[in-house]
C-alpha cells in the first residue's frame, strides 16, 4: 500500500496468480468491460500472437473521495505458464494482496499444486511471508463438467483459512466479489499493521 | 515493499520540486517518479497525453525486465538506463538507487545528451531523498485512515454491486 498525502491518494496493488489457462485475464476483462469508463483506466496487455499472457496484464481502478482519501486500485496478472517463473516473480514486487484463481477443473489439479508452491517460493525469494500475504482463492470453471467442489481445492490446496469464491469468470459469476472481498481484507490488513 | 507506507508531503514536495527542474531544464514533456513496484510517487509537466499511472506500471515492468537479463549475461551492476527513441516522442527509463526509476518522455527537438546529464544530476539529489523515503516505508507510522476501511467497503458495494 502507498500512500501519498499530498495528492491524498491510497494505491493497493492486487496481483492475480494462478497456473496457466486458469482465467486471470478473463478476470480482468470482465472488470474491464463491466466496470463505468470513468473509474477505470484502458485494460493493458502484453501478450504472444496466440493470445497468452506473456508478461503481464494491467488495468486500475479509481474511485472517488472516500473518508479524505482517494483509492486506486492497481490489478495485475502474471503469466501462468511455467517458464515464465522469472516474469511473474517480478509482477509480485510490491503486491499488497493476491487472488489466486484456481482452474476447477480435475486434471488441472496438479498445476494449481505447483502454482501455489511457486507463489509461495516468489514471495519469499522477495523477502515477503507467504502466510502473513492477503489471499483470496477462486475456484474459476465452476460450470464445467469435470470442476471440483471449492471446499475439495481449499482442503487439497491447503487454504482451508483462506476465503473463497467459486467463479465462472468468463460469465462474470464471482468476479467482483473476489475483487471486493481481496481489497477489503488489504486494506483491514494494513489498518491492523499501522 | 511491504504493506502501510506513505509518503508525507514535505518529502513529496521536494521530489516533485526536484522533477519541474529536470522537466525544464531537459526540456522534457513530462517527467514522473515511480518505484520499482510501479507505484506511481510523482507525476510533473504535459500530462494531457497520457495516462502517468500506467506509464509508471510498464515502465517499471520493463526495468525489472531489463535488468533481470543485464543481470543473465554477467553485468556486476544490471541498474541502469534505458532509452526508446521513437519518431516523435522518446522515453528515457533511469533506475535511481535501484528502487526508484525516473521517467522522461520528450520530444524530437529534445537534445539527448544534455537530457542525460541532466537526468544523472536529478537522480543524484533523488538518491538521498528516496533513502529517506525507503527509512520512512520501513518504519510502523500512524496513518489516521479513521473510517475509511468501513466507508470503503460500503463504497465497493455501491460501485459494484448488481455487476
Amino acid at each position: 500500500m502507498f500512500i501519498n498525502w499530498k495528492l491524498r491518494e491510497i494505491n493497493l496493488k492486487i496481483v492475480y496468480y494462478g497456473p496457466a489457462l486458469s482465467g486471470k485475464t478473463t478476470n480482468l476483462q470482465y472488470i474491464h468491460a463491466k466496470t463505468n469508463p470513468n473509474i477505470r483506466g484502458e485494460l493493458v496487455s502484453l501478450k504472444t500472437r496466440g493470445d497468452r499472457t506473456l508478461y503481464f496484464d494491467f488495468l486500475q481502478l479509481e474511485l472517488g473521495q472516500i473518508a479524505g482519501l482517494k483509492p486506486r486500485f492497481n490489478l495485475y496478472t502474471v503469466p501462468g505458464q511455467s517458464y515464465y517463473v522469472g516474469s511473474r516473480r517480478l509482477v509480485l514486487q510490491g503486491a499488497d494482496g493476491i487472488v489466486f484463481v484456481a482452474d476447477s477443473q480435475r486434471e488441472r489439479f496438479q498445476a494449481n499444486v505447483e502454482a501455489v508452491k511457486d507463489m509461495a517460493e516468489n514471495l519469499r525469494s522477495l523477502g515477503l511471508n507467504p502466510e502473513s500475504m492477503p489471499l483470496v482463492l477462486q475456484c474459476n470453471k465452476q460450470d464445467l463438467p469435470n470442476a471440483v467442489q471449492p471446499s475439495v481445492l481449499q482442503r487439497r490446496l491447503g487454504m482451508t483459512k483462506v476465503t473463497c469464491f467459486p467463479s465462472v469468470a468468463i460469465k462474470g459469476t464471482g468476479v467482483f466479489d473476489t475483487l471486493k472481498a481481496i481489497i477489503n481484507l488489504v486494506v483491514a490488513q494494513a489498518q491492523k499493521k499501522l | 515493499m511491504e504493506t502501510g507506507i506513505s509518503l508525507p508531503e514535505d518529502l513529496s514536495a521536494q521530489i516533485d520540486d526536484i522533477l519541474l527542474e529536470l522537466r525544464r531544464k531537459a526540456e522534457a514533456e513530462c517527467v514522473l517518479l515511480a518505484d520499482i513496484s510501479g507505484q506511481l510517487v510523482s507525476a510533473q509537466g504535459r500530462l494531457e497525453d497520457i495516462d502517468p499511472v500506467t506509464v509508471a506500471a510498464l515502465a517499471a515492468g520493463d526495468v525489472a525486465a531489463m535488468s533481470e537479463l543485464v543481470r543473465q549475461i554477467g553485468e556486476p551492476n544490471p541498474h541502469g538506463s534505458f532509452l526508446h527513441e521513437g519518431e516523435n516522442k522518446s522515453i528515457y527509463l533511469f533506475s535511481v538507487a535501484g528502487s526508484f526509476l525516473l521517467i522522461v518522455i520528450f520530444g524530437a527537438d529534445t537534445p539527448i545528451g544534455l537530457m542525460r546529464l541532466f537526468v544523472r544530476r536529478a537522480a543524484e539529489r533523488l538518491y538521498p531523498l528516496t533513502a529517506e523515503f525507503e527509512e520512512v516505508m520501513g518504519q510502523p507510522q500512524d496513518v489516521p485512515l479513521g473510517d475509511f476501511s468501513a466507508t470503503l467497503a460500503d463504497e465497493l458495494d455501491r460501485v459494484f454491486g448488481g455487476l
